[in-house]
């Protein structure tokens, strides 16, 4: 096995924004990032949703690229972007043939230094994100399920127990003066990263971060914040309905260890051996074995990220669809007993192994790439940046693998039983309301071979 | 006007340095003594390497009498071989760090495996016994059947899903192309037996190419893909039926009733062209500036100046027998009348009005950038190659596709949108609350309403 050796420089401006270069020149692409150290978990109260709806007010216009001349000018010079909006970070990348890097970090300088939006632009954003949740959440089966179901009946602390998407009276409510606080509080270049990954010179990469991005004030620190939760003393439960979707589904969601805290490691191995696919203990008992479950997927931070990319609280889910058949209870009872499995046996040797592997080659994969393929980095990325914002050392990313790989089998037991226990859960039960119009049809089935 | 909606470039933007050329990796092919074509590209980014067997033989190859049996042979394809159980081949998987894909589309089936370079030998052997000796032992065809039956029952409760298999059945009808998926009745009808017949007539060496893109040493490689294939024998498949499509003439909208839904899917389309056509570089490359990117007309019109959608896309498909040109949206219900009064006023402006130079060289530029940015990962650069070979392209088709790009012209593209942006035959496709949007959709064309399971309710 081969250590990870990805070079990484680094530099922090006179205004704090921190510069993290990773150069590799296969490919004439390079990929940009700017991630702020803001995410959903810190939107004001009685502005639920703000965060994202701020980050779409990101591409409305800044004071030298005014509406659509930021999409104009990457798409024109053949690069693609997005952003997205997670518990801890809020990001903006773009990924363009190396030719466009000053004109791609120009930009990012120009929105970071001074945002130009109007009413007309927040309220057709307001529209836009109105739609974004009516086809991701209202109008599909299972939509929202569980990233937004679970958290009110997890959490106490509203930061971790609001609806992240937004209720659509709060996105009603957010002003431009919202936008702007919002900007001035998170959005300073000392609350910042920003990565140049691929085809730089790492010289020329911070040059021309010194002469776009350190012209950017620093602003005030960002406040403090308490994203704690109040210790939990008995199992949490709540129901709701499933408009759509005919099968029965559940959730369960454990608390989970602190990011880099002495648990961590044994908690992403214990994840893998419960989570990891087909051979991962859950979906091998419910829906191969039992054939309780027509599906199961879960694991740390899911379905939003990994293991690496929370800092605050945090859970370990598990979603699973199941027959119509089998009760909610019973499948809630078979689950239990895939999890007293783990806590009464420690992992064999060869399933340890096993699962260490396939841990290590995820993590390579999550390095190379990410949004089907068409970001390049995307991944490396992402690592370098949390690194950076949650740790101040993003070359941790190199030995990151380290601590997973000694994990002991007995470790991994201790954390199940302490971990795994109802007064650590949340379950929620997402229940079809409708009668499908064609009768369960499983006698059909199964007399059919 | 949606031309409005971009504010000017100012003069302070930087100006692009020199490009830099792309340099393609290095491309090995052969033909194993089994008769399997392999392709081989080295990629040294990450120590893995991915591996794609395809099959020149989807879903349309039995749209006629068993719609989805290419999709659930492949499903119970990974579930036992001669030799080893479903759950010895899921742990072997896990030992290997390795992902497993098996799936049909409409015109192809894979075996694909990403995994870690070291254990390259045995990854290659998994894939060779899935692709020779698959048993579909009976306990795990049950119980995949089972599951498959409930995601078509949730499938259709999905807007998308259900916008997609109208549109194709109304563009295609009784062509194999017309059916994307089976009915409940059809997956209960499925049989063990017919899968291990599809498997035996299509999963052969004959009528499949291997890719391999990863970090690994192309030669050694070769050498390894012999010894793992080596005795596969060959059988040839059945020959594919079709029946012409059908005649389209005019507007015609198909409303697909979902009782309570707060959101329209909105599908339009016409019939196009296959990927091997001559005009498809020119039609994706209209369909970029039409609907295709973030900074197309169709986005900064009715997302970005009106608010109606969040997610507006239109999209060439090339099959590798025919094509359609779609546009999608998701809309609030009271703006349905109001999104298709604008998606025609955009269709019909593209096709009569030639695009700007500066239209034509951003686009360029963007399809052209874009396409280098799908070559930078594995599983990126072998969807590229599979483009190639399961359509039979020419040899240099990634290789001259830049260049290509960049010698179209506005006549060109404005040919190319005359003949396959149809405005005037397009069909249009509604998935909502037929109380809500039943009137305003009648605007556009005669109705035919059908309810989730594809039943006709006859005209509104």
């Amino acid at each position: 096995m081969q250590k990870l050796q990805i070079p990484v420089e680094t530099q922090t401006l006179a205004n704090g924004l921190r510069v993290v270069i990773s150069p590799e020149h296969t490919a004439p692409v390079v990929t940009v990032g700017v991630y702020y150290n803001i995410g959903f978990r810190l939107e004001p109260r009685g502005r639920s949703g703000f965060a994202h709806l701020f980050e779409h007010m990101m591409f409305q216009g800044s004071e030298n690229a005014g509406k659509m001349v930021h999409i104009k000018l990457v798409n024109s010079s053949g690069g693609v972007l997005n952003g997205s909006t997670r518990y801890d970070v809020t990001n903006y990348f773009e990924a363009v043939p190396s030719n466009a890097l000053e004109r791609v970090m120009w930009l990012e300088a120009d929105r970071m230094r001074a945002l130009r939006v109007d009413e007309e632009n927040l309220r057709n954003q307001r529209d836009v994100v109105k739609e974004e949740v009516r086809m991701n959440v209202f109008n599909q089966p299972y939509g929202g399920f569980p990233w937004l179901d679970l958290p009110p009946i997890a959490n106490r602390n509203w930061a971790n127990a609001h609806n992240f998407y937004g209720d659509f009276s709060d996105l009603d409510a957010a002003t431009l003066d919202d936008v702007q606080n919002f900007f001035k509080t998170y959005y300073s270049p000392n609350n910042a990263v920003l990565l140049l990954l691929g085809d730089v010179e790492p010289e020329e990469g911070f040059s021309l971060a010194r002469r776009h991005f350190e012209p950017i004030p620093a602003g005030p620190p960002v406040p403090a914040a308490d994203v704690s939760e109040p210790p939990q003393t008995e199992e949490r439960r709540g129901e709701v309905e499933e408009k759509f979707g005919t099968l029965p589904a559940m959730a369960i969601g454990y608390h989970a260890p602190a990011r880099r805290s002495p648990d961590w490691h044994a908690a992403a191995i214990l994840d893998q051996a419960l989570h990891g696919g087909r051979a991962g203990r859950i979906y091998r008992s419910l829906a191969l074995e039992k054939e309780i479950a027509v599906d199961t997927e879960g694991g740390i931070h899911y379905p939003l990220g990994d293991v690496f990319d929370y800092n605050g609280p945090i859970q370990m889910v598990t979603r699973i669809l199941h027959k119509p058949e089998h009760s909610s209870e019973g499948t809630l009872q078979a689950f239990d007993r895939v999890i007293a499995e783990v806590q009464e046996h420690a992992l064999g040797a060869d399933e340890l192994e096993q699962v260490k592997i396939k841990f290590r080659s995820d993590f390579y994969s999550s390095i190379e790439g990410g949004m089907g393929g068409y970001m390049p980095r995307f991944g490396l990325m992402h690592h370098l940046a949390c690194f950076t914002l949650f740790d101040n050392d993003p070359t941790l990313l190199n030995s990151a693998l380290d601590g997973f790989l000694e994990v002991t089998p007995e470790q991994v037991q201790s954390l199940a039983q302490r971990m795994l226990v109802p007064q650590n859960r949340a379950v929620v039960f997402r229940r079809p309301v409708a009668k499908s119009a064609t009768a369960p049809a499983e006698a059909a089935i199964e007399g059919a071979a | 006007m949606a031309a409005e909606v971009a504010a000017p470039i100012s003069p302070a933007t930087p100006r692009l340095g020199p490009e830099r050329p792309v340099v393609w990796p290095a491309r090995h092919a052969a033909t194993l003594s089994c008769g399997l074509p392999v392709v081989l590209v080295e990629l040294h980014n990450i120590p893995k390497l991915t591996v794609q067997l395809l099959f020149r033989s989807g879903n349309a190859a039995t749209a006629e009498a068993n719609p989805g049996l290419a999709d659930m042979t492949a499903t119970v394809v990974r579930t036992g071989t001669a030799t080893r159980s479903g759950r010895q081949i899921d742990q072997q998987l896990r030992r290997l760090g390795a992902d497993l894909s098996t799936s049909a589309g409409t015109d192809s089936s894979a075996i694909a495996v990403s995994g870690l370079t070291e254990f390259a030998r045995d990854l290659l052997a998994l894939v060779s016994d899935l692709a020779r000796n698959a048993s579909f032992p009976a306990e795990e065809f049950e119980r995949e059947r089972r599951n498959a039956f409930e995601a078509v029952r949730i499938e259709r409760t999905t807007p998308g899903f259900l916008a997609g298999e109208r549109l194709r059945r109304v563009l295609f009808d009784a062509h194999p192309y017309g059916v994307v998926a089976p009915s409940e009745a059809q997956v209960e009808a499925y049989r063990r037996e017919q899968l291990a017949e599809f498997y035996a007539a299509h999963y052969s060496p004959g009528n499949a190419v291997l890719l391999a893109v990863g970090d690994f040493s192309a030669p050694a490689l070769l050498v390894q893909l012999e010894e793992a294939f080596h005795g596969w024998g060959a059988s040839s498949a059945p020959e594919f039926r079709e029946q012409d499509p059908p005649k389209l003439r005019g507007r015609r909208v198909h409303l697909v009733h979902l009782p309570g839904t707060v959101q329209t899917q909105i599908l339009t389309g016409n019939r196009s062209i296959p990927r091997k056509h001559p005009d498809w570089l020119p039609l994706t490359l209209a369909n970029s500036i039409f609907g295709g990117a973030f900074h197309s007309r169709l986005v900064a019109n009715i997302r970005e100046q009106k608010g109606y959608t969040y997610s507006p896309r239109s999209t060439a498909h090339g099959m590798r027998r025919l094509g359609y040109f779609s546009i999608s949206a998701a809309v609030r219900n009271d703006v349905v009348a109001a999104t298709l009064t604008e998606i025609f006023y955009e269709l019909d402006r593209m096709r009569a009005l030639a695009v700007s130079a500066e239209e034509l060289a951003d686009a360029q530029a963007y399809m052209s950038g874009v396409f280098s940015l799908g070559l930078a990962t594995q599983d990126g650069l072998a969807g590229q190659l599979a483009g190639v070979y399961l359509n039979n392209l020419p040899e240099d088709t990634l290789e001259t596709y830049r260049e290509k790009i960049r010698a179209l012209s506005g006549e060109e593209v404005l040919a190319a949108a005359r003949s396959y942006l149809d405005s005037a035959n397009t069909q249009i496709v509604v998935v909502g609350d037929e109380a809500q949007i039943g009137a305003q959709a009648a605007l556009f064309g005669e109705v035919q309403v059908y309810d989730a399971q594809g039943n006709m309710r006859g005209p509104a």
